[in-house]
């Protein structure tokens, strides 16, 4: 359980599926996204950094990057959830309104990449819903951006995917990996 | 075995490779010649082998010398070959470019003297060694550094006999609240936004304010620890090159770089010309946009965001650069141990010229502006200072060393790949603050423009790689490369297969013990700039405790958000 940090525990909102429907599907431009490093190298948030400058200037399509979860739309999370931060990491998911969006970025936002199998780490995004459904966290919908670190492109073409502007240029297939 | 002093005054003669070495040499090991195990070189390599109980003594010595700096140290569990845990103390003398190795046995139950008031560097790899490999030391406070609390007791990563399989399955990792989080009481009864990760890195700096005014600063992090050690000892030798370069996307190749000079220094491998001219040329483009980065995180950081948008305007070039040199804008992967992977083509090279022409007038036109700038200058000027006494006691290095009159470079002092072949500057400013570290920075850039063009115009021919080298177990090697941020160095012991232990050094491990120094006194508005103006790994926009000392207040709020609001006293 995550702890309120001394706030009265609220019972949680009961959701009513359609206006969340409605919510999400007015959902189409000026969004504001939330970046959550779980323990990344920089390569991607540096990337991330980049569409956000002149060069790619995201902001022309009204994506904003905010200081804090509970002004945002959709989580860019990089990394591969580090055991130390998963408690911050699910603090941070909790925090955002619905309907809640991640975009896991690189390979290891996608599946832990080169860190899939050390101790230090949870493996990517697919390991931290688990966490995130036992601490009764929903999240509306994920979207895998892959690449080492994934480029500047495939960032902004995630984004769209994720607000069904554009069609994914794979299906998802998840392949769980067989332990030795 | 012990030594007499005429025949180990005859070995340390045949063994320094100066009169420094000598000196430093004769000075350590004359009060520790029952203690001494054995003595050797291998090239710029010097091995002291010592009894752990005379360690202390041999290093209070020479501690106060002024050319000898702690560079690393690296513990490692040789307990399936020899018995016994070993400490490797790595010192530099920076006017020699000479490494004196200290070798430490350790046995089960032995207490190491802690050398952490001598060198204060050593305080954290004291604290991992105890952390991750199980060592104990005398005379000093052991508290969890790497690891995080609820790790249990006895069970150190590190270690040979445990596997990884064997790790996750003794701990579980749990969300857990915020009160042991912190290990504060107070904490819960004051509500504070949730508490959640860096926007950029998830790194902690508690400060303690009273009124405007920072009085200290304490640091909680290693949120990005991942096992890399562990898991490089399952690795063959040229897929650790890939994985070193994931340690840090802003300045992977660096480390990709040190970890296969480590491993050809401990083999013996001759590397061809081109293949030292190709990885300087890359390790100079990655210094290019890595400053270029963090100038303009410095300047958004001061609020003036036009120059942020301007810096990263002008660092995209070099990521086109970096692309058509390497095939890859980050993460670059032509390290192999022996050579480079790719080669530089004849038909880049007008390319590569016109680029770097381009970057220093825009480069120029922009800097000219953005440091004229009133209120960046005053912003700057005179906060966040480091004195030069300080960054020498820490054993500092790179642009926060050279910020602080330290003219230390391992391009100069143990120079590595092509450097030898250029001519270049080492910028130093004496004042110490953070103006002195961004002019430091500035200047680099354009040493590192005209290191390029030099290196271009002598790149010679001839092969990328070494045909062939034969692995070989149980050999100490270092490697060392001026990055970024500071200086960046590896230790490798060889198996036959791939390395048998691996340790990392990168250059915020040492800088960053000096930032509550540089912290104490200045204007909380002006601690953001401060702490980023080491360029630590997490240098773009972290999270910070504000604690005020006298209401009792804790509040978090994002670094950017600090530096740009007035705080009313209480």
């Amino acid at each position: 359980m995550v702890s309120n940090g001394g706030r009265p525990n609220l019972e949680p909102l009961e959701f009513n599926l359609n206006v969340l429907e409605e919510a999400f599907s007015k959902l189409k431009r000026s969004i504001w996204v939330f970046h959550l490093n779980t323990g990344s190298c920089n390569g991607c948030d540096i990337e991330v950094l980049d569409v956000l400058t002149p060069y790619f200037d995201v902001e022309r399509f009204g994506i904003k990057l905010v200081g804090s979860p509970r002004h945002a739309d959709l989580i860019l999370l990089t990394g591969p959830v580090t055991i130390k931060t998963i408690s911050k990491v699910v603090r941070a998911i909790k925090a955002m309104p619905r309907p809640r969006l991640v975009l896991a970025l690189g390979s290891c936002g996608v599946g832990g990449g080169i860190w899939f199998n050390t101790y230090a780490t949870l493996g990517g995004y697919p390991n931290l819903e688990k966490i995130l459904k036992e601490a009764g966290v929903e999240v509306d919908k994920v979207v895998y951006v892959p690449g080492c670190p994934v480029r500047p492109e495939a960032i902004i073409y995630g984004a769209a995917v994720l607000l069904g502007l554009l069609q994914p240029k794979s299906k998802h297939r998840r392949v769980t990996a067989v332990e030795s | 075995m012990s030594y007499d002093l005429n025949e180990l005054n005859e070995m340390i003669e045949e063994l320094s490779r100066g009169p420094r070495s000598h000196a430093i040499l004769s000075k350590a090991l004359s009060v520790c010649k029952d203690s001494l195990l054995g003595l050797s070189r291998s090239g710029v390599t010097i091995r002291v082998k010592i009894k752990a109980n005379c360690l202390r003594t041999a290093l209070e010595n020479i501690y106060k010398e002024h050319d000898l700096y702690f560079r690393t140290m690296s513990a490692s569990d040789e307990r399936l070959r020899e018995g016994l845990i070993k400490l490797y103390y790595v010192f530099g003398i920076d006017s020699e470019g000479t490494n004196i190795v200290f070798e430490v046995p350790v046995t089960d139950g032995v207490k190491v003297d802690t050398i952490s008031d001598l060198f204060r560097a050593s305080d954290w790899y004291e604290l991992e060694a105890h952390d991750l490999v199980g060592v104990e030391f005398n005379g000093r406070a052991l508290r969890r550094l790497v690891l995080p609390d609820d790790w249990p007791e006895e069970l150190y990563p590190l270690r040979k006999d445990v596997s990884m399989d064997e790790i996750k399955k003794l701990y579980q990792p749990q969300v857990v609240s915020r009160i042991s989080e912190l290990g504060v009481e107070e904490v819960v009864r004051i509500p504070v936004g949730p508490y959640h990760p860096a926007l950029h890195e998830p790194e902690y700096f508690e400060l303690y304010v009273r009124g405007e005014k920072v009085v200290d600063a304490r640091y909680v992090g290693f949120m990005v620890h991942r096992g890399i050690e562990k898991l490089a000892e399952s690795m063959k030798y040229d897929q650790v090159p890939f994985l070193a370069e994931r340690i840090c996307g802003i300045c992977g190749f660096v480390h990709s770089t040190s970890y296969v000079q480590a491993v050809e220094d401990a083999l013996g491998i001759e590397v061809p010309e081109r293949a030292h001219f190709i990885r300087s040329i890359v390790l100079e483009v990655e210094r290019l946009h890595s400053h270029l980065l963090w100038l303009g995180v410095a300047l958004h950081l001061l609020g003036y965001d036009t120059g942020f948008m301007h810096a990263w305007r002008i660092r995209e070039k070099v990521m086109v650069l970096a692309e058509l040199l390497t095939g890859s804008r980050k993460t670059y992967g032509i390290d192999l141990v022996g050579g480079v992977k790719k080669d530089i083509d004849k038909d880049k090279i007008p390319k590569i010229r016109e680029t770097l022409n381009q970057l220093k007038k825009e480069f120029k036109e922009f800097v000219d502006v953005a440091t004229s700038v009133p209120q960046v200058r005053a912003r700057l000027t005179g906060t966040g200072i480091l004195p030069r006494g300080e960054a020498r006691a820490y054993s500092l290095v790179g642009p926060t060393a050279r910020g602080s009159g330290l003219a230390r470079d391992v391009r100069k002092d143990y120079t590595y790949a092509a450097y030898h072949y250029v001519n270049f500057k080492v910028p130093v400013y004496t004042e110490g603050d953070n103006l002195a570290r961004t002019l430091v920075r500035i200047d680099e850039v354009f040493e590192s423009i005209s290191i390029i063009e030099q290196l271009i115009d002598m790149l010679p021919s001839g092969p990328i790689k070494a045909e062939r080298w034969e692995p070989q177990p149980m050999r100490l090697g270092i490697g060392s490369v001026e990055a970024p941020r500071g200086e960046v160095i590896h230790v490798v012991i060889t198996d036959l297969y791939g390395p048998y232990r691996w340790r990392v050094r990168a250059p915020t491990y040492q800088n960053l013990q000096a930032v509550p120094i540089m912290l104490k006194g200045v204007d909380l508005a002006d601690a953001p700039l401060t702490i980023a103006s080491i360029d630590p790994c997490f240098s773009c926009t972290d999270r910070a405790l504000i604690i005020n000392l006298k209401s009792g207040n804790i509040k978090t709020l994002p670094l950017e958000v600090i530096s740009r609001r007035r705080w009313k006293d209480g």
